[in-house]
């Protein structure tokens, strides 16, 4: 309860930056205080309040269903303040004030109704703690995921009464049932540093499967050899994984599955790691290997494969909701033409084995880490830029960033707290602000940097000779629209002059006379433009305080009504009488002729004067510069001085292109918008085009505000850019350095940080189990589900944070992939299943399906068409006959995604995504039967059986090996030569019969799935 | 998720359980998992799935209801109310003139009143007026229900459609279709529960309009472009141009042969099995699809009824789908943003409405006489509708030509017929120019909201869990009208 109690303290804190809100908390009560709020006011806030301000509507972010809630107060801050109870708003709304907010808004309370909330109030308002399960999370704080990372003892193999003690990570009779502290040893034993014996991630150097006698040779803890204890089979328990998956299932009665042979392992070892399966001539190398380390050294050869990367590089793409488009973009250029460098930069870092740490580093930060200006590494940063573009709407981008960031490395679904605190777990609204802040204060520079070396030569010429022209129309048409801009600025400015008038708002209960000369009259036909207008109503507004020989009579009519204004314009008039008075002379000659000779009857009339003039002087400058080039004024004065208003320094129509580009017309941007299509078309397309790392930098620093409810327009209080509270404690500090991201990035990886560990070694069990330990990767919260094996995740947790090379994920696979787990059978166990129908306790290996990649790779794999060669810009329709690339390097367009990618359950793109379906419906039947790629691979399998050797019955080995890595078994050449000779050859039929055995055989579930 | 959540998914019959999670929903997606409490295909034994194989079998509704399908016809780019549905005698009053209220802000800048160029009629029993434009349609007014009371956000293209079909403008939300299909899967399996129909490619923002979002792939809506009339153009893969039928099914006999002896190694795996089955439903779906498609099956009288335009073919497959079990069917005018006129809108709309009028009153005759317009639910309307002023000339955005109106978000019309709609009524009103909605406003949520209803949701409770949150259509919004039903 007392952390409860500080959480609540501190998001009152943030969220409402009021001490009131505190005290209000703080004051003792008394059960008999208690007792009056369950008793008189929970039920008024049950029956009145609670439908708008409660779990379902939260109505002005206000909640008066919970204590915080309370507590908190509504969006403009707490409803009652300490020590003043009538100044607080909650009896002020109660009171029904005219003109305030009046609450309920059915009708006022019962006078004895208010009294009861007054009362309360002056006990400082009693109300118990709220429940440990309220929304917002009180003990959300205790919840597993957000406790430090703590190195387990490997569990030994145990006598059934020390099972009892040293229960295993499901030691409740359900395996998912959250575990409690009973079963995490004593604290003394849970140091490493003082636990030397604690084994490490490294396999044994020796011992093999399925023997028996091999012991697992590190130590295990002291207690396990005491006498009398029963082993666990040994075999069972080689490694430390092994030690953490046998002893729950022996809580459970339970036991691993046999080890599988060793055609069913590397089968599934090559798959896993490389997405396409082994050769026969590797099966069956593997097979014959009697070597005691035949497994490790197998796992070693296929991680040191660029295969590899290819094959778990797209797991991580899956999380960083990678694309090769924007999203909808309006008419722009919709492909990213540099995506494809961050999904090259995770290849490569995958095969490098890139540490976790800077992998993490890189991608929100590579701009700040020292690289050199060209290195491949700063195309990392793509992780943040290959989201969709929402309309190009940057609250949306920032959001996404959040979210891919959040939930990508943390597994906290931190953008619930956009526009309300979140509802389950502690992250506060103010928490996501100072994300937002950090990713605010970072931009996307328009020159990305090139990176790597310069392509070649001659077709990089070209593209630069190519893009030059293009950047000069689109310079060019720019530099005309402006000049045309200029033009029209000054040609409309009797126009404008007339719109500003007739909207100046001093012509109501016109007579009728004047009402017709309110009409303006435009000298181009049209209305000017509205971007037009506001420009010289701009320059109007800051003339109005100057004494302007040209505009002061303007500035003095303007603020006459209507009915006065004739009079107005006869005082004008003659307080100009005497041409010699310093008064008179301070008025522009020009201006004082033309009012003087015809006497404006509205502001209207005044500004087609004042258009007249300029339009004249306009024409006589026009005259002037065309006798005299040179010349740079007007020789007559009062000329002079109308030139300048149109032609000089500061006023509207001198325009820069930056300003221009908010004023041009619809036309023009679309033109322009058009002109620049061109030069990102040139980009994606052109093969002379260098890469370019799609980067981030530091930019102007943005000090976040909350925003209410997530509106731009509602600007709530200030927060810090700074970590999530959750993660980094109060204490936290602010990030101080540029925008931030760098600190958020070194907080991510802190090693107190105990998600991102957990989450990382969760999505590396994932991809290799089917389900993570936490089967829900991206959402460690409260509400996601509890870790079937809590220590074995924190134990492969604190491995990989604490054990040389840190951060390694090749140390996690080969230590996973050397396990008994991973090695056993995935054979059906009836009484194991009644035990553990889902496997969560693994008794068996699950059995998997290839997902799209892997299938289509595999297909093209065994016709012998795969083009394995590594990075690039995407290739466009994978599923063409002649497309031979990994399909990692197709394009994946998120605007429309081919409908084969969806039928085979593709990563969803809008955002991060941590897990695929698995559907199974006929549209892939449809695919893999009528397709022409799948018949053209089926044409190629067969072709290398019927090429190689003469006979049917020695094709059909060919045919088997190649698809499956193995012989047909005798019932199969049987039945593959009699559908042979059954099958019939009329002119429909474009394929052999050979081609249409292939064709089968890669249809198979035994193709598709893996044992 | 509690304890106690956690315990009932874990109390569910293994196989659903296990099809929960392996078919994507999820563990957590409790919003369909209370569903399958009390589930029950409804589709012919033939065409049904075993359950438990496919995401896409039909399961029940929350509560008993008449809708069963839906058909969407989508007048992508905003019909004009006040020339279809709206009839605005004031406005005409004022044709020329300045609006005695303000011109409320759209996209562009609108002037002058304009009145409706066209003549309304009373029809039908209920005596509702329906302007020249749609004399066909309104021919079945008695079973439609106009809402003249529709407003959405903002008076632009993109956020109007996300908001019409995905009930947000700006995030990604999966649309109505996907989420209808997600609650109900479809009653045939040999054809897609969802198909979206537009002729010569895709509307203003694309594909998202019939996204799944973070719902499984499967229920995102499948396009087709009608334009083209063979099968094979029409659906992915329908066709094996390779080997006759005959051939094709020997071939499928040695597979399943080879897949059953490879099942009958491995006990108990729900995947292999549900496998094995989508080959025999993809075997009879080349078959089905191509009848579904072919409408020259069609008897003389009903190819005349619909006409032949391409909206009046796809019009009238939706009539075929939707008797074959297929659950949800958008239909687009067309391209783009056909209806988006703001020049010369009398010509454009004339001729837009000569396009599909005659098929929407055959279909709605054709669906009645079929005994479908009960478990039909048809909605007819755009995006948003449009100004009763004028639009003025702006360079690059129109024509200049002062004869066409600008996006009205303020207030519109949609219509509802069938399934469990109050027909032969009108639901709320605009003002008197018909610029914003003034009585009984439905907001897109409503209409959602409704929508779901009438289909046996109730809005607030078909939810689906993603990062850690309870989405649903209408978010926070939405409330069900229940004047509009029956």
């Amino acid at each position: 309860m007392v952390s409860l109690f500080r959480f609540f303290l501190v998001s009152a804190v943030v969220c409402c930056g009021e001490r009131s809100a505190l005290c209000a908390a703080e004051s003792p009560t008394s059960p008999e205080q208690l007792e009056f709020f369950e008793m008189q006011v929970r039920p008024l806030l049950v029956e009145h309040c609670a439908e708008c301000h409660g779990v379902k509507k939260a109505e002005a972010g206000l909640r008066l269903d919970t204590k915080s809630g309370f507590t908190k107060g509504s969006e403009t801050g707490p409803i009652v303040v300490a020590g003043n109870v009538d100044g607080s708003r909650l009896m002020k709304v109660l009171s029904y004030r005219d003109g305030e907010t009046q609450m309920p808004p059915k009708a006022k309370l019962p006078d004895e109704k208010i009294a009861v909330f007054k009362k309360w109030l002056e006990m400082g308002s009693p109300w118990p703690d709220d429940a440990a399960n309220a929304a917002g999370g009180s003990s959300a704080k205790d919840h597993w995921a957000f406790q430090p990372v703590k190195r387990p003892l490997i569990p030994s193999p145990l006598s059934s009464g020390e099972r009892a003690r040293v229960r295993g990570p499901s030691g409740d009779a359900t395996p998912l049932a959250k575990s409690d502290s009973s079963s995490v040893p004593p604290p003394s034993t849970l140091d490493s540093s003082k636990a030397p014996l604690t084994p490490t991630l490294s396999p044994p150097k020796a011992g093999g499967e399925g023997t028996g006698k091999e012991h697992f040779t590190l130590a295990l803890s002291p207690q396990s050899r005491g006498e009398g204890t029963k082993q666990i089979e040994p075999s069972n328990a080689r490694t430390p994984i092994d030690s953490f998956i046998v002893a729950a299932l022996a809580t459970n009665e339970l036991a691993l599955s046999p080890p599988a042979d060793r055609y069913t392992f590397i089968r599934r070892a090559t798959l896993d790691l490389h997405g396409i399966p082994p050769t026969f001539e590797q099966v069956r190398e593997f097979e014959e290997d009697a070597s005691p380390d035949a497994h490790e050294r197998l796992i070693d050869r296929l991680l040191a494969s660029p295969l590899y990367g290819q094959r778990w590089a797209r797991h991580w793409l899956d999380v960083a909701r990678y694309a090769d488009t924007k999203g909808y973009v309006f008419t722009q250029e919709p492909r990213y033409p540099y995506s494809y460098t961050y999904r090259d930069y995770v290849v490569e870092a995958f095969n490098a084995d890139k540490p976790f740490d800077q992998f993490v580093l890189e991608q929100l930060a590579a701009d700040q880490l020292g690289l050199e200006a060209n290195s491949e590494s700063l195309a990392a940063m793509g992780f943040l830029t290959v989201g969709r573009r929402f309309l190009f709407n940057n609250h949306d981008i920032i959001d996404d960033r959040i979210d891919v960031v959040s939930r990508g490395f943390l597994g906290l679904t931190v953008t619930c707290a956009r526009c309300h605190d979140h509802k389950f777990d502690p992250v506060p609204t103010a928490d996501y602000y100072s994300l937002y802040g950090v990713f605010a204060s970072s931009i996307e520079p328009d020159d990305l940097p090139i990176i790597g070396q310069p392509k070649e030569a001659a077709a990089y010429e070209v593209f630069q000779k190519e893009l030059a022209q293009r950047e000069q129309a689109v310079n060019e048409f720019e530099q005309q629209s402006l000049t045309k801009l200029q033009d029209e600025l000054r040609e409309r400015v009797g126009d404008s002059l007339q719109l500003i008038a007739k909207g100046s708002g001093n012509w109501l209960n016109l007579p009728p006379a004047l009402a017709e000369k309110i009409q303006p009259v435009f000298a181009a036909k049209n209305e000017p433009r509205p971007q037009v207008v506001k420009r010289w109503e701009e320059f109007l507004k800051r003339t109005a305080t100057m004494p302007h020989p040209v505009l002061a009579p303007w500035h003095k009519l303007e603020k006459v009504a209507a009915a006065e204004f004739s009079k107005e314009v006869d005082s004008l008039v003659e307080s100009w009488s005497n041409a010699d008075a310093e008064s008179t002379k301070s008025i522009n000659e020009r201006v004082r002729k033309l009012i003087t000779e015809k006497k404006p009857a509205t502001l209207v009339d005044l500004a087609k004067l004042y258009g007249s003039l300029f339009e004249a002087v306009r024409g006589e400058w026009d005259s002037h510069n065309k006798a005299m080039p040179d010349a740079k004024t007007l020789p007559d004065g009062a000329s002079e001085q109308v030139r300048l208003i149109l032609y000089g320094d500061g006023t509207p129509a001198s325009v820069t292109l930056d300003e221009a580009r908010r004023v041009f017309g619809r036309d023009i941007r679309d033109k322009i918008t058009k002109l620049k299509k061109d030069i990102e078309n040139l980009k994606v397309t052109s093969p002379g085009a260098p890469p370019r790392a799609m980067v981030m930098r530091d930019g102007g620093i943005q000090e976040p505000h909350i925003l209410i409810r997530g509106n731009p327009g509602r600007p709530g209080n200030k927060v810090p850019r700074q970590f999530l509270e959750v993660v980094a404690g109060p204490e936290r500090k602010l990030f101080a350095k540029g925008s931030g991201r760098f600190e958020l990035a070194q907080a991510i990886i802190d090693s107190k940080n105990p998600l991102t560990p957990r989450v990382l070694v969760n999505r590396v069990w994932q991809h290799h189990f089917g389900t993570g330990l936490v089967p829900t990767p991206s959402d460690f919260g409260t509400r996601g589900l509890p870790p079937s094996h809590p220590e074995l995740l924190d134990w492969l947790a604190s491995e990989v944070i604490e054990n040389s090379p840190r951060w390694s994920i090749k140390r996690l696979h080969r230590a996973i992939l050397m396990s008994s787990v991973y090695r056993q059978s995935s054979e059906d166990n009836p009484a194991a299943r009644g035990i553990d129908s889902e496997n969560r306790l693994l008794w068996k290996m699950p059995r998997q399906r290839l997902d799209f990649e892997a299938m289509r790779d595999s297909l093209l794999a065994v016709s012998g068409q795969l083009d394995l060669s590594l990075g690039g810009r995407p290739f466009e329709n994978q599923m063409d006959t002649n497309s031979r690339r990994r399909t990692i390097y197709g394009l994946v367009n998120r605007n429309d995604l081919p409908g084969v990618f969806r039928a085979f359950d593709f990563a969803d793109t809008e955002a991060t995504a941590a897990e695929r379906p698995q559907t199974t419906v006929p549209q892939q039947a449809l695919f893999v039967l009528n397709a022409p790629f799948v018949q053209e691979q089926a044409r190629q399998t067969a072709a290398f059986a019927w090429n190689s050797v003469t006979e049917d019955s020695a094709r059909l080995d060919v045919l088997y090996r190649r698809v499956l890595s193995r012989d047909p078994t005798s019932d199969e050449r049987e039945l593959a030569l009699r559908y042979l000779s059954e099958a019939l050859t009329t002119p429909t039929e474009k394929l052999t019969p050979w081609d249409r055995l292939a064709q089968v055989l890669l249809l198979t579930n035994e193709f598709l799935f893996v044992d | 998720m509690s304890l106690k959540q956690l315990q009932q998914i874990l109390d569910l019959p293994s196989t659903r359980r296990e099809f929960l999670s392996r078919s994507g929903t999820g563990l957590g997606s409790l919003g369909l998992a209370s569903l399958f409490a009390n589930a029950g295909g409804s589709g012919g034994e033939a065409r049904a799935a075993p359950a438990g194989t496919s995401p896409m079998v039909a399961h029940a509704s929350q509560f008993a209801a008449k809708a069963k399908h839906v058909i969407h016809i989508f007048l992508n780019g905003g019909p004009s109310h006040v020339d279809t549905f709206d009839p605005k005698p004031s406005l005409t009053k004022y044709h020329g003139q300045a609006l005695p209220t303000t011109n409320l802000p759209t996209e562009r800048k609108t002037g002058a009143a304009f009145g409706s160029p066209y003549k309304f009629a009373k029809y039908g029993e209920s005596g509702i007026e329906v302007s020249e434009l749609f004399q066909h349609t309104a021919r079945h007014i008695d079973d439609i229900c106009v809402i003249r009371s529709m407003h959405a956000e903002v008076p632009n293209h993109e956020p109007s459609l996300m908001l019409m079909n995905c009930g947000d403008g700006r995030l990604v939300r999966p649309s109505f279709g996907s989420w209808v299909t997600y609650g109900l899967g479809t009653e045939n399996q040999n054809l897609p529960g969802f198909i979206a129909m537009c002729p010569n490619g895709l509307p203003i923002t694309g594909t998202q309009n019939w996204r799944a979002a973070f719902l499984p792939g499967v229920f995102q809506g499948t396009h087709i472009d009608t334009k083209h009339t063979q099968i094979e153009r029409l659906i992915e893969n329908i066709r094996n141009d390779q080997i006759g039928r005959g051939e094709q099914r020997r071939q499928l006999n040695l597979l399943q042969d080879l897949n059953r002896r490879h099942a009958d190694r491995r006990a108990n795996e729900a995947p292999l099995e549900a496998r094995i089955h989508s080959f025999e439903l993809a075997y009879r779906m080349q078959m089905e699809a191509t009848d579904a498609f072919d409408i020259q099956q069609e008897p003389k009288h009903v190819l005349e009824a619909y006409g032949s335009s391409v909206q009046a073919r796809q019009l009238l497959i939706a009539r075929r789908l939707i008797e074959r079990g297929v659950r949800f069917v958008q239909l687009w005018h067309g391209e783009g943003q056909p209806w988006d006129n703001h020049d010369d809108i009398e010509v454009n709309h004339r001729r837009l409405a000569g396009e599909c009028d005659k098929a929407i009153g055959a279909l709605l005759g054709d669906l009645k006489e079929r005994g479908l317009l009960d478990e039909t639910l048809v909605l007819w309307g755009g995006e948003f509708g449009r100004t009763p002023t004028v639009e003025l000339p702006t360079p690059g955005a129109n024509a200049g030509k002062i004869n066409g109106r600008d996006h009205n978000h303020h207030g519109f019309t949609c219509w509802m017929a069938g399934g469990g709609v109050k027909g032969g009524q009108v639901h709320g009103a605009t003002d008197e120019f018909g610029f914003v909605a003034v009585e009984n406003k439905v907001a897109v949520h409503d209409l959602h909201a409704t929508m779901l209803h009438l289909l046996g949701f109730d809005h607030e409770k078909l939810t689906y869990r993603y990062a850690g949150r309870d989405f649903r259509l209408t978010d926070v919004h939405g409330r069900v009208v229940p004047e509009l039903l029956a």
